[in-house]
């Protein structure tokens, strides 16, 4: 990373994320990607409390708070008065969670990206709802705990694909990222901010708070979600045109759930059914970007 | 806008911002940036800020990474051709790939102060009255006097031949350390001023200093004379001793090496005379009583005897020499492994099984000793230090006297020659500062990760001071951020034009090869400005200001990211003294 | 120009006439034709607005929180379910502060469907912060709307239209259009008290904590009590340009009369024909039109109330447990008179069943002949129902 993105910065300390906060790291990369021309819409999510309650701000862009199942709608709204206001070099981000995108927020999404509104959203996803304290959403994965999943009611469903679910609106732009992956995050970050229409990222964000494991090893969580296709990195162009951007070393998945408390209570045969999972998944994304 | 909307309604429209909230009470945990001990750097017996010249080479700093060589040890040149690199078996980077090719990147960085004539910076040193006397100009007496010079002494080198340099100079041939190479790392003693007397054989006299002329004394006059085998016929003219050879041939004196020459011994002599027989169009056998990998030869270079059509007959023992006509009828003995003795196969004599061979000359490499009795240090007493590398005397009414190099040191190369050569200064400067009874302690202090090597910049209270002495284990190491890369292997002469010049073998890399193998380094310990630390913190709670980057407390969470994701273990977290 | 057209159409040339910016909208009968006519003259350039075409109510509000909020004017129309819909985004508008002008088409809420007229969908709705002006025929619904951008851009809350349906939204009358440079003086280019913008990065909407929220609430009280005073002055001013006079409430024969109907929407219109026949056959009858229903106008109400000695109230809506919306706040807003008459609560024309003037005239008799008011809202023109056995 060039010394001058890696000095600017439009986030302010003693926001109140927890220790180790992916979200936190998230929403630092993409605003040094967006720069200070740009509008933060965040509905309800951990960075509505994050951002700091009333009157302090953690960022140097303006912050639209609103309603959980209308980031996109939001969003919609406010890149439409910029364009009557003729200021087309704003750029409008809807910054929701797994919860404000997948699940409540979905309607909203799907008729934003349906419309190609011209906006970046950007969906961090912590896998559970966590501002609430650690809920089951629709992009909780497969074997993991929540509160709404206890013990042997553990989640049994896959999370919901919502890159696929995107790239099938056939917007111009959707890629994943991840916070171990500055450099790749920014770029796409960048690359979206220079494309006209709806533009979605869907980024990893590690909770050492609802993941149960060390807030140190937010960053190596992420980056082994990578590492063991659990969470791949790649960009779907019109809804067609698939690039995956990190072949990688294909760790065993196992690695990665013993590490978190959430998953502890998966017997080495649930393990065996989510590696044939992910390896089922990554066959599939394989094929679709002609590499099958 | 703020006042005049807050006059008119209230909105929840912020007007400060969060940094107010001093997260770092939160805080149970406590990151901090702590640089440690790369293995490489305990394990170099000169003890080189290895992480350090990496780092540099990687940035493209070659001048201040030679430099920082030079600070520990004055023969980047010498050692970056003949040093047999512990370093690299102690690199971390083996446990991943390959380990860094240290010892290629020391001689790139003195080929290049080669080619831009780089000259050391004067140091700035105090100016002390004492002056020094060292016997012998080899490698440990010059580092001593290139150490001392650098703590402010007026140092005298007093060496038997015409130049300085000892085996240096006389003994390592050409092909692997060319005169050229020796002579520009002497050049920096030179322009220290250090003071160099030729053609001045010591006696035991001198240490009596008559003249009142020095505060102290350094003996390091080396092994210069070859053991003997002790059999029968070993006399015989034919008969020659493997460092006399050797010299000679360095003298450009005309050699005899037609026929078959014997060579006898195991040791990087032995090969030296082996390879220098082949390259004067002879024919050269090894006889080595034990096995060929208890050879004390390195490895490389019995691989690289070998391939020049070096041959190397192992377990057989010479037992007598017969002159017939102008050749030798050279008796073995062959032996057999009892056991093993300090890694190493303990042979006895199979029976009475012989063999004999008809030779042209054979030459003895087994060893060597002190010129003179005297050169020793003497046993043990209240007024004699052994020290790892060297042994301080100081008796009673008379001047401090250090024994250095060959004469104390168990591991007889060059590097630690250096290293003997370094201590012997560190020593002299703690006993005319504090006393004779600091000196232990004092060198205790300066010991690179509590291993042998002494570090001059940790003694003189340098950066390096700062380091803790934590070796960097392998695991300590964030591996995801490096990928698996060959190391560099350079360029070698052809081995037809090895057999038939004295030509260096190995040839130069380029300034691109060599950032990229330094590239390869993990830096084990040492920050390398990489800014991970700064990336991945979520609370914008490290600071970089210049080149300096600390942690800001007030905000700083303690999420200990920053410290996981140092590629390098170049921080460190703690717990908090608060809680 | 003067035109015969639909209370829709009435809706849609006030939001062209008001230099509205964005306009979001999502389909539901009966408001359809307001946000096709604008789609239309935003297609035709007659209207130079970005028109939104969402994906639910929820969103149509949103959308405009989020456009308000940057500074620009804005609209949007609904109805019933779909305002139900947009129950949370109301309390967000109003607690965002943003002048936000919504039409509203009163329709029954389901089950069973029903599209026919009436008022609990918006009544539902009084504590959301939203002015609510409840209008009666075309030409009012234009003119309210204009209105509503004044005055809701003056005390930073937004403010509802709110007409029946059919009776009103789909109801052709002749109606006055002012042309653009009357409508221009009377509503000038939006200025925005506030607006987010990168030149002036907040944070706005974040986590109030009891620390400050009570006085941000009270803030909305008082911006409530304001529109009083500047619905007055907005009011004047109408009148001084179009020399057509609003008030919160209007009094017809109410300075004399002894029963005076209280009514709300197109049943006005009816009552008025009932009021004038009785008035020829010398009842003392008088009625009062409530037009503004957030906030109150206990004031307006009193003043022409004070000399009447019964007043019915006719609701088409009903607070299940509480009965006639209208009424209830009725009697609470005088219960600590003095004077004050007895208040006759009916409920009439649910789901669109037509109030008809022999209805108005059973009602008024009903009131003459009670001597005390029932405690409970009277059902008007219930049959016998079996239960289909």
């Amino acid at each position: 990373m060039d010394a001058e993105l890696m000095q600017r910065e439009f986030m302010y300390p003693g926001h109140v994320a927890c220790p180790g906060c992916g979200a936190a790291i998230a929403m630092r990369f993409l605003l040094k990607a967006l720069g200070e021309k740009t509008v933060m819409i965040i509905p309800a999510c951990c960075w509505s409390i994050i951002a700091g309650p009333y009157p302090q701000s953690a960022l140097k862009t303006p912050i639209i708070h609103c309603a959980f199942e209308t980031a996109a709608s939001t969003a919609s709204g406010v890149r439409a008065a910029l364009d009557m206001l003729g200021d087309t070099e704003t750029t409008v981000v809807a910054w929701a969670g797994d919860g404000g995108t997948f699940d409540i927020g979905f309607q909203a999404l799907s008729g934003a990206v349906e419309r190609n509104d011209n906006f970046l959203y950007v969906c961090y996803d912590n896998e559970a709802y966590m501002n609430t304290g650690i809920q089951r959403s629709s992009s909780t994965p497969y074997g993991a705990w929540t509160m709404t999943t206890p013990g042997r009611d553990w989640k049994k469903m896959r999370k919901k694909n919502i890159v696929e679910i995107l790239a099938a609106h056939r917007i111009p732009y959707v890629a994943t990222a991840s916070i171990a992956y500055p450099d790749d995050f920014i770029r796409k970050a960048k690359k979206a901010k220079e494309i006209k229409g709806s533009r979605f990222l869907h980024v990893y964000t590690t909770c050492p708070t609802g993941w149960r494991i060390p807030s140190e090893i937010s960053i190596k969580i992420a980056r082994m979600a990578v590492q063991t296709n659990i969470f791949p990195l790649y960009e779907v162009e019109d809804g067609t045109r698939y690039t995956i951007n990190y072949r990688p070393r294909e760790y065993l998945v196992r690695e990665y759930f013993r590490m978190q408390g959430r998953f502890r209570h998966l017997t080495d045969k649930d393990l065996d059914q989510i590696q044939k999972m992910v390896d089922e998944d990554w066959q599939r994304l394989l094929s679709k970007a002609g590499q099958g | 806008m703020t006042a005049e909307i807050k006059n008119r309604f209230l909105i929840p429209l912020s007007w400060i911002t969060t940094e107010g909230n001093k997260t770092g009470s939160w805080r149970f945990l406590r990151p901090r940036f702590e640089n440690k001990t790369a293995p490489c750097s305990a394990g170099c017996p000169a003890g080189e800020d290895i992480p350090l010249i990496e780092m540099l080479i990687a940035q493209g700093e070659f001048k201040e990474a030679w430099e920082t060589i030079l600070t520990e040890n004055p023969f980047p040149a010498v050692c970056g051709r003949v040093c047999f690199h512990p370093c690299e078996g102690f690199c971390n980077r083996g446990s991943y790939d390959e380990p860094i090719a240290i010892h290629t990147m020391e001689r790139f960085l003195a080929d290049t102060a080669s080619r831009y004539d780089f000259r050391a910076s004067a140091t700035d040193t105090p100016s002390h009255k004492e002056r020094i006397a060292i016997a012998g100009g080899g490698p440990s007496g010059l580092s001593a006097a290139w150490f001392l010079s650098r703590l402010g002494y007026q140092c005298d080198v007093y060496e038997a031949s015409p130049e300085v340099g000892g085996v240096l100079r006389w003994g390592i041939p050409a092909y692997r350390l060319p005169k050229d190479a020796f002579l520009q790392d002497l050049r920096h003693l030179e322009e220290k001023g250090v003071g160099i007397v030729t053609n001045k054989r010591i006696d035991e006299d001198f240490l009596k200093d008559k003249d009142d002329a020095y505060s102290a004394f350094i003996v390091a006059c080396g092994h210069g004379k070859g053991q003997k085998m002790g059999i029968p016929g070993e006399d015989n003219p034919l008969v020659i001793e493997g460092l006399d050879f050797l010299k000679n041939i360095r003298e450009e004196k005309s050699v005899g090496c037609e026929g078959t020459t014997a060579v006898i011994g195991g040791g990087n002599t032995a090969i030296d005379v082996a390879r220098s027989v082949i390259r004067l169009g002879g024919k050269a056998v090894i006889y080595y009583r034990r096995r060929r990998g208890d050879m004390p030869a390195f490895d490389e270079e019995i691989r690289m005897a070998l391939e020049e059509g070096v041959e190397i007959f192992e377990l057989l023992s010479p037992a007598e020499i017969r002159r017939d006509n102008n050749q030798l009828l050279l008796s073995l003995q062959k032996m057999v492994v009892s056991g093993e003795e300090s890694g190493r196969a303990r042979v006895v004599p199979d029976g009475k099984k012989q063999e004999t061979v008809r030779v042209d000359r054979v030459i003895r490499a087994i060893g060597a000793k002190p010129q003179e009795a005297w050169m020793n240090p003497p046993d043990n007493g209240a007024d004699v230090q052994r020290l790892s590398h060297s042994c301080l005397v100081y008796k009673k009414g008379q001047k401090p006297v250090v024994y250095a190099g060959d004469l104390t040191n168990e591991t007889k190369s060059v590097t630690h020659a250096i290293a003997s050569g370094k201590q012997a200064a560190i020593a002299l400067d703690v006993l005319f500062r504090e006393g004779f009874a600091a000196v232990p302690k004092k060198l205790d202090l300066c010991r690179i990760g509590n291993g042998q090597a002494h570090s001059i910049e940790i003694y003189t209270g340098g950066r390096r001071k700062e380091r803790s002495s934590h070796i960097v284990e392998f695991s300590e190491v964030n591996t995801d951020y490096f990928t698996f890369t060959p190391r560099i292997r350079p360029p070698l002469l052809l081995v037809e034009e090895r057999r038939r010049s004295f030509n260096e073998i190995t040839l130069k890399i380029s300034a691109g090869i060599a950032i990229e193998e330094a590239g390869r380094c993990f830096n084990c310990g040492l920050c390398n400005g990489c800014d991970n630390c700064r990336l991945f913190c979520p609370d914008l709670a490290v600071i970089k200001n210049g080149e300096i980057r600390t942690i800001n407390y007030d905000y700083c969470k303690g999420c200990g990211i920053c410290v996981v994701e140092c590629p390098r273990n170049a921080m460190s977290l703690e717990e908090e003294e608060n809680t | 120009m003067r035109r015969v057209i639909e209370g829709s159409q009435a809706v849609a040339e006030a939001v062209r006439l008001s230099g509205v910016q964005v306009v979001s909208a999502y389909p539901i009968t009966p408001q359809t034709h307001i946000v096709e006519t604008i789609s239309d003259y935003c297609e035709k350039g007659e209207i130079n607005a970005t028109f939104m075409r969402m994906e639910g109510e929820q969103s149509c509000l949103a959308a405009l929180i989020g456009a308000q909020a940057m500074g620009v004017r804005t609209f949007t129309a609904t109805s019933s379910q779909g305002l139900a819909y947009m129950h949370e985004l109301l309390h967000w508008a109003s607690a965002a502060r943003l002048p936000i002008v919504m039409a509203e088409v009163n329709r029954a809420l389901a089950p069973g469907w029903n599209i026919w007229t009436d008022q609990t969908d918006s009544l539902a709705q009084r504590d959301t912060g939203w002015v609510q002006i409840y209008c009666e025929e075309g030409q009012e619904v234009l003119d309210s709307t204009l209105i509503a951008y004044r005055l809701a851009e003056k005390v930073n809350l937004p403010v509802m239209i709110v007409l029946d349906a059919f009776f009103l939204s789909h109801t052709y009358e002749p109606v006055d259009i002012p042309d653009e440079d009357e409508a221009h003086r009377f509503l000038p280019p939006y200025k925005p008290q506030f607006r987010i913008t990168t030149a002036d990065p907040r944070s706005y909407g974040a986590l109030v904590t009891p620390a400050d929220y009570m006085e941000m609430r009270y803030d909305i009280s008082l911006a409530m009590n304001d529109v009083f005073l500047q619905l007055d002055d907005i009011h004047a001013e109408f009148s001084s340009i179009f020399g057509r006079t609003y008030g919160p409430v209007e009094a017809l024969n109410c300075e004399d009369a002894e029963i005076i109907l209280l009514t709300s929407g197109t049943i006005t219109s009816t009552s008025r024909l009932v009021v004038e026949k009785l008035r020829k056959q010398g009842e003392k009858i008088g009625l009062l039109k409530a037009r503004l229903f957030r906030p109150f106008p206990v004031d307006a109400f009193r003043n022409n109330l004070k000399k009447a000695r019964k007043v019915a109230v006719i609701d088409r809506n009903c607070s299940f447990g509480a009965g006639g919306i209208f009424a209830q706040e009725l009697k609470a807003a005088l219960c600590n008179d003095d004077v004050k008459p007895l208040i006759y609560s009916y409920i009439a024309g649910l789901g669109g069943r037509d109030v008809t003037p022999d209805v108005i005239e059973d009602i008024y008799w009903k009131t003459k002949s009670a001597d005390t008011p029932e405690q409970e809202s009277v059902w008007i023109g219930l049959k016998e129902v079996s239960h289909g056995r």
